[in-house]
């Protein structure tokens, strides 16, 4: 990471990007107009234009109608707007098939709420999709006395007691409301509640439930009924973020499952983990089983530790030094390698490293195995370690960044409007920063996983990812320490400054040229960073190498839209 | 007797009292054919012999059904088990639970303890092999004590 020094001037806003990510920049940028960035990164720095060399530009030609996808793709929905879709597609079949509105709603539940499919279904067989979900015509049964029976506590009851389904069936409202309650507190079969007669398959719906329950089992209902809506309806699901009452309808296509609720949590719609662009639904449901795999622990224990040859339980070696002590009480000393009492060592048996107690054994074959097995745990856990831990620390400096934000907003926010006499409503590029922190964090976040399962073999790749990721790492630190460090003394000014202007200028900037980045490595992944020549060398420096792949990409620029056949999951 | 008699039943609610009046009203003018009910003053307990139907693998045995009611009877499914030692049938089990469905999902207020005896009945007669299920080990020993209405069934197909 750059030191103080290196940080640009405030005011020198081509600074920023030289040092950031060594391409050019126009202060006119630090609009939404991201497409005339042009980042180079040729260290040579001479190459000045030109959208046709480089891994931002191509990318950047199409990000209007990236854009423009993303926003189509999906709406959040409200407990409202739910209802209000709900109402809606209800009187659509309700007007379209003449039916009442409590029937076309049990037609919609059974057909998963799509109202064609409902259409399609009645106008080729509507007679069998009466008797399927129990419409029926008009009553099986008639009665014309004054009294009736009713089918469950079997009282004598005048008719004005007496309720019934459409087959007719007698039953008094009593026994009705004890009947819905039970089934309604039973769970969501409720919405597919009968007759109580045990031959009858008449459907009972809402208006039902409406007439003859409490209004707490009214409410259950509409709540079963508002939950079907969600989750028996393939376009939308509800946002997994825990306490959060909002739904998601999502339109496929596009390739892009990235969801962001109001609530501010942001998931994939496809498998419902967190949003995790640009790694796939796959990469991610094996990262996850990985990090919980109880074998990775078995792992670590197998490298790392063995049971104390006397009181036997695990010890952990963690220098490479072979003389192990145990944990008091017992602080038995023995030998890594034979597990033999260190009082057996020494000058006399060759010291710690060559230990011809081990030596002699492994000749008998007797610790052979084990040890090679241990070797070769501990090597594929090293590298998992390696990228789990990075995996792992932005997450939490995410979680971090989430409270900052939140502190941002609920307690600085108004204080640094007071100080600098600025509205709120004109501090919205601090904000901005904060929330483009926690999303780099969370796409940082999952490059790891993603660098995990890129195959050994592909080196150019392995090494352009790594260059790509340590950009990012360093230009997101960047970000970082400006919306937190640095604010820090605007919290405690006296009063308004030409600095904090200039702060103003350095941290949209820095936030800009940080989205632009991390959204071109963001498609840069998700295309198996397909434009990595594996042809090229890569046995030179950094710069030499980036170059290559540069020139490599120039010579393919025109036309040849090509996807990543994702190579990236040939890897366990 | 079984030891999966509930421990601690709550009183029969009034509406339970009225509906099972009626009902041993209406068992005793017209019982069903193939039970009995041996009269006791427990209306929350009732004890039923079944006589295996004539002409079926049951003819000339007898066995004892226990149905015991719960306090919101009829919207609630009362539990019922055959008293050891229960017919050798492909759907009792050896400690007397009965899989059946009206018994436990698919009950109805509007059933009755006759309408449920006629239900056993036609599966005792539609038995054409004396044999218990084949999860029955397993079963009776993970059951120890529980109430059938506490199994998670999953009926066994029509056929016997
Ligand atoms: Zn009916
Ligand atoms: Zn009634
Ligand atoms: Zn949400
Ligand atoms: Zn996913
Ligand atoms: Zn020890
Ligand atoms: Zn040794």
């Amino acid at each position: 990471m750059d030191s103080e020094d290196d940080m640009m001037d405030a005011n020198d806003v081509e600074s920023v990007d030289d040092d950031f990510y060594s391409g050019e920049m126009d202060a006119d940028c630090y609009s939404d107009d991201y497409g005339d960035y042009d980042d180079d990164v040729d260290e040579d720095d001479d190459d000045d234009s030109g959208p046709d060399y480089d891994f931002m530009a191509e990318a950047a030609d199409d990000s209007d109608v990236v854009a423009a996808r993303s926003q189509l793709s999906y709406t959040v929905l409200k407990e409202e707007d739910i209802r209000q879709r709900q109402e809606d597609d209800i009187t659509k079949v309700s007007t379209v098939l003449s039916i009442p509105r409590e029937a076309a709603c049990i037609l919609l539940r059974r057909y998963n709420w799509s109202v064609s499919k409902v259409h399609d279904e009645w106008f080729a067989d509507e007679e069998a999709v009466r008797k399927s979900v129990g419409l029926l015509d008009g009553p099986v049964v008639r009665f014309s006395d004054a009294e009736l029976v009713c089918g469950i506590c079997f009282d004598t009851l005048p008719r004005d007691r007496i309720a019934s389904a459409a087959c007719g069936h007698p039953f008094c409202k009593q026994c009705w409301s004890g009947y819905i309650s039970t089934t309604i507190n039973d769970g969501p079969g409720c919405l597919t509640l009968k007759c109580p007669d045990p031959s009858c398959q008449a459907a009972v719906g809402q208006d039902m439930v409406n007439a003859l329950t409490s209004s707490e089992d009214r409410e259950k209902y509409a709540r079963y009924l508002r939950r079907s809506y969600i989750e028996d309806n393939r376009k939308t699901k509800w946002c997994p973020a825990p306490g959060c009452e909002y739904a998601v309808d999502f339109v496929a296509g596009g390739g892009n499952f990235d969801v962001a609720c109001l609530c501010s949590y942001s998931f994939c719609w496809n498998c419902t983990e967190e949003a995790h662009r640009p790694v796939d639904c796959g990469t991610v449901e094996k990262w996850i089983l990985k990090n919980s795999a109880e074998s990775e622990n078995m792992n670590w224990i197998l490298a790392n530790s063995k049971p104390c040859p006397k009181c036997k339980r695990p010890i952990e070696k963690n220098q490479g030094c072979m003389h192990m002590t145990c944990t008091p009480p017992c602080k038995f000393e023995f030998c890594w390698l034979c597990l033999g009492a260190w009082s057996d060592h020494g000058e006399r048996t060759g010291g710690f490293y060559a230990c011809n107690r081990y030596e002699a054994a492994k000749q008998e074959g007797v610790y052979d195995e084990a040890e090679r097995r241990r070797e070769m745990a501990k090597n594929s856990l090293e590298k998992y370690t390696h990228y789990y831990e990075r995996w792992a620390s932005n997450q939490s400096s995410r979680q971090k960044a989430l409270s900052d934000l939140h502190q941002m907003q609920t307690v600085h926010l108004e204080k640094l409007s007071d100080i600098h006499c600025t509205p709120e409503s004109q501090l919205k590029f601090i904000t901005e920063a904060w929330l483009q922190i926690v999303e780099c964090r969370r796409v940082l976040k999952w490059t790891y996983a993603y660098g995990y399962y890129l195959p050994e073999h592909e080196q150019a790749k392995r090494q352009f990812f790594e260059y790509l990721q340590g950009e990012a790492e360093s230009g997101l630190e960047r970000l970082h320490q400006c919306a937190e460090k640095e604010l820090q003394q605007f919290l405690t000014a006296e009063g308004p400054s030409k600095e904090f202007d200039d702060f103003r200028t350095k941290l949209a900037g820095l936030t800009s040229v940080t989205k632009n980045y991390f959204e071109n490595l963001v498609r840069a992944l998700e295309n198996g960073l397909a434009d990595v020549d594996s042809h090229a060398a890569c046995s030179k420096g950094t710069s030499a190498k980036v170059t290559g792949i540069c020139k490599a990409r120039a010579t393919k620029g025109k036309g040849n839209g090509k996807s990543g056949g994702s190579s990236r999951n040939g890897d366990d | 007797m079984t030891s999966s008699s509930a421990p601690s039943r709550k009183a029969l609610s009034k509406i339970a009292c009225n509906r099972l009046q009626k009902e041993l009203a209406e068992w005793q003018l017209n019982p069903p054919s193939g039970f009995k009910h041996r009269v006791t003053d427990n209306l929350q307990k009732w004890v039923i012999d079944v006589i295996g139907a004539p002409g079926t693998l049951y003819a000339n045995e007898t066995y004892q059904l226990q149905v015991e009611f719960p306090e919101h009877y009829p919207m609630e499914a009362p539990q019922v088990i055959f008293v050891p030692p229960a017919p050798m049938h492909p759907h009792i089990y050896s400690n007397g639970h009965i899989c059946l469905d009206i018994l436990y999902d698919s009950w109805s207020p509007a059933m009755t303890v006759s309408s449920i005896c006629i239900s056993i009945l036609s599966m005792l007669s539609s038995a054409t092999v004396k044999q218990r299920p084949a999860d029955n080990d397993r079963y009776v020993k993970n059951c120890h004590g529980r109430s059938p209405k506490e199994t998670r069934w999953w009926f066994h197909d029509d056929k016997v």
